[in-house]
């Protein structure tokens, strides 16, 4: 079943999972928002501690390390080209050959993969531990239009089907001959008659997907109801409250200038 | 196109073209995916994007640049949330330059290839230096800001250039491939999502 | 008391000069099994839709004269309020599921979500659908991995779900296998013994001779004939004006066995028994 949605969701039975969608997305948003309003290593490091421990708690901190090496080469060039051109490089760290590397930028560097990183780890809470569709059924209990709601969790279902036929065309076309690979020029050729029927097809199919959706009764205005009910854990409220007072001290450190 | 004879901002949200932009995402998707497969220097991640823009308008195109920002953000690339207002500014000048005459020929069409890329690369350089004190992320990009900023160019300049050769090639390919399947399209379907038809007696 | 009533419809479609429909008037019984037949491009399709009120209001163009069902009248209300009196099932299964749920039952509750019916009474209704339309045991299924047969059945279960009076089908099996056909035609013709009115748009000419009480005939967007298959499958003109007809009753039309009424046979059944009074009144 998993095989046909778009989703990193593990799904499980921890206390993570056991809470609320709306809880979790207050996590990431606040835990993003910290990353930007303290200054200093030491903060940044104890966020990311943090998130990490959440990830941990949910089970899901082995499958977060292939998400962070994935973005660790973007990590390595800011450093390298931040120690290299930073303009307020002034110390000299390391020289190799020609070329030297500075404290300053190297530092940069430094922070912005931890800035990177921290990002990284407070949004997965939301992708590895939630799951999306609940998380919009979630928002459309609280008012988002369930028109909205329909688009983004379709979405998840739509891009496996369609990546499943983008898997048949290019097997079509290679056995009726066409070249994937070579020349640039050939390469570029190819992606036309790949990209054409899929894009068509998929276009003419929306016109009877929206009568479908339109004798079932999504245009009409009355108010949705839901299958499944939604569970609030009593801890939830807890976590909340942790996070939006350490959301508020941030902004009052910032503002009276304790920070 | 002398049925399109409301505003270019008129508000189409129809049940249509709410299923155009899932449907826009996804082609987004595969579009990325052929491209990588094919091992093109290019990413081709915005087709969708941009035929919803030209199908449905400014609004449809914004939106269904969002939602694929959204998504990919919550499900595979939480970095491409950052870049929400990028997409979204696509599908909003691709919309509206669609519905005053830009993709009636194959010369306005790469006009308008041109005017994406700009818009792009406008919106995106704050968002760089927001995040990365101006880098993109991309090697090529990467190596010319690189050598500007050794030179002495101010960060937002270097930022600039950098994104700005990444995205013409790439945009002005987007546009094309997206202009050459919208006329392949049915007119009927094309005037089925630009609306203004009404119900009439006789 | 008709639960369908079309009077002299018209209609265009937008861009268009040709109408799609042209003085159209028919009216159904309660209960009745009605079969819509007809050369492509007839308006069938056209016809289907205006019974649920996608002509016009989601095509827009122009439209005249008169469609009620179910007591409500068609022109007058939107989709969302028709689709309680009246459900449509289309061609493909793939487009018809909402796309939006990830297991059949889900995919049943979408529609009763977004009408706002209360969560007992949905529940309620679907353990109905999806026993009624056998569908219990894969109902948490994902509704892409189900065969064609059964994601057609799911898509006649989400219709039924609202609980409509009328289940008009457009060419249901068209992109289903021989046993897909079957499972669809078995699952309307047990719902239709059960008391539903259902209206089917069908090239299989040959199995909605077996099942329907009556037959429309469209050409070129013009109602040519209505009436019980027999009848209407006697008739001389049809296969002149490209309206197919069932094998079954060409071979007899051929052979020359009529009925007592003067009618041709249009089941394999009655052929045999009227072959068999053939053989038996010249024997050798």
């Amino acid at each position: 079943m998993n095989r046909l949605r778009l989703s990193l969701y593990v799904p499980g039975n921890t206390w993570v999972h056991r809470l609320d969608p709306v809880t979790k997305l207050i996590m990431a948003v606040v835990a993003v928002t910290l990353v930007f309003l303290l200054p200093g290593f030491g903060a940044a490091v104890a966020l990311l501690a943090v998130s990490l421990g959440v990830l941990a708690a949910g089970g899901v901190l082995r499958r977060s390390v292939p998400v962070f090496a994935g973005v660790l080469v973007i990590a390595l060039t800011f450093v390298v080209v931040q120690g290299l051109v930073y303009p307020g490089n002034q110390h000299p760290a390391l020289t190799l050959g020609p070329i030297t590397f500075y404290r300053e930028g190297l530092l940069l560097g430094l922070r912005l993969t931890l800035r990177l990183f921290n990002i990284l780890a407070a949004t997965l809470v939301l992708i590895l531990l939630t799951s999306p569709a609940d998380l919009v059924e979630s928002l459309v209990r609280r008012g988002v239009s369930p028109r909205f709601g329909y688009v983004l969790v379709s979405v998840l279902q739509i891009i496996p089907n369609m990546a499943a036929a983008a898997g048949t065309i290019m097997d079509a076309q290679r056995s009726r001959g066409m070249e994937t690979e070579g020349s640039l020029w050939t390469r570029l050729r190819a992606f036309i008659p790949l990209m054409g029927p899929l894009v068509t097809s998929s276009l003419i199919a929306t016109e009877e997907r929206a009568l479908a959706l339109e004798v079932r009764g999504f245009s009409g205005n009355r108010k949705p109801t839901f299958l499944h009910e939604e569970v609030i854990p009593p801890y939830a409220w807890v976590i909340r409250a942790l996070y939006l007072t350490a959301l508020i001290l941030a902004i009052a450190g910032r503002w009276m200038g304790w920070l | 196109m002398a049925y399109r004879r409301q505003s270019p901002w008129a508000f189409r949200f129809t049940t249509l073209t709410l299923v155009l932009i899932p449907v826009a995402v996804g082609i987004n998707y595969v579009g990325k995916l052929f491209a990588s497969t094919l091992k093109l220097p290019l990413w081709l991640d915005s087709i969708g994007t941009v035929l919803s823009g030209m199908l449905a308008g400014p609004w449809v195109g914004a939106i269904s640049g969002a939602v694929n920002n959204i998504i990919f953000g919550l499900t595979a690339d939480p970095i491409s949330f950052w870049y929400l207002i990028t997409s979204i500014a696509m599908g909003l000048v691709v919309g509206y330059l669609a519905f005053t005459g830009w993709i009636n020929s194959f010369g306005r069409a790469v006009v308008l290839g041109f005017i994406v890329a700009l818009v792009a690369t406008v919106v995106s350089t704050p968002i760089n230096v927001i995040l990365w004190e101006g880098m993109t992320g991309n090697v090529w990009g990467d190596a010319l800001y690189g050598a500007l900023v050794d030179r002495g160019w101010p960060i937002w300049a270097a930022s600039f250039l950098d994104e700005l050769v990444v995205d013409v090639p790439d945009k002005l390919a987007t546009v094309i491939i997206s202009f050459l399947m919208y006329r392949a399209l049915p007119r009927r379907l094309v005037g089925l999502f630009s609306g203004g038809d009404r119900v009439e007696s006789f | 008391m008709a639960v369908i009533e079309v009077e002299n419809l018209r209609y265009r479609y937008p861009q268009q000069t040709e109408p799609a429909l042209d003085g159209i008037s028919f009216t159904v019984e309660p209960g009745e099994f009605i079969g819509i037949i007809g050369p492509n491009r007839a308006g069938k399709s056209t016809l289907c839709q205006a019974l649920v009120g996608l002509v016009p209001h989601f095509y827009q163009g122009s439209i005249g004269g008169r469609v009620v069902v179910a007591g409500l009248d068609v022109h007058r209300h939107p989709v969302s309020e028709v689709c309680r009196r009246v459900g449509l099932v289309f061609q493909s299964p793939f487009t018809q599921m909402s796309g939006a749920k990830f297991t059949v039952y889900d995919e049943v509750a979408f529609g009763l979500e977004h009408q706002g019916v209360p969560r007992d009474e949905m529940i309620r209704r679907i353990d109905h659908v999806l026993h009624l339309l056998g569908l219990w045991e894969v109902r948490d299924r994902n509704p892409f991995a189900l065969s064609g047969g059964q994601m057609q059945r799911l898509a006649v279960a989400s219709v039924l779900a609202l609980q409509p009076q009328v289940l008009v089908l457009d060419e249901p099996t068209s992109q289903l296998d021989p046993a897909g056909t079957s499972e669809v035609f078995t699952a309307v013709t047990d719902l239709c013994r059960q008391g539903m009115t259902v209206v089917m748009a069908e090239h299989k000419v040959e199995r909605l001779a077996e099942r329907a009480d009556r037959i429309l005939v469209l050409h070129r967007g013009k109602c040519i004939a209505y009436g019980p298959p027999r009848e209407v499958f006697s008739r001389e003109d049809l296969p002149g004006l490209g309206v197919a007809i069932p094998p079954v009753t060409e071979a007899c039309r051929r052979l020359g066995w009529r009925l007592p009424d003067g009618t041709y046979p249009v089941t394999v059944e009655e052929a045999v028994k009227i072959g068999g009074a053939a053989r038996g009144g010249n024997p050798g």
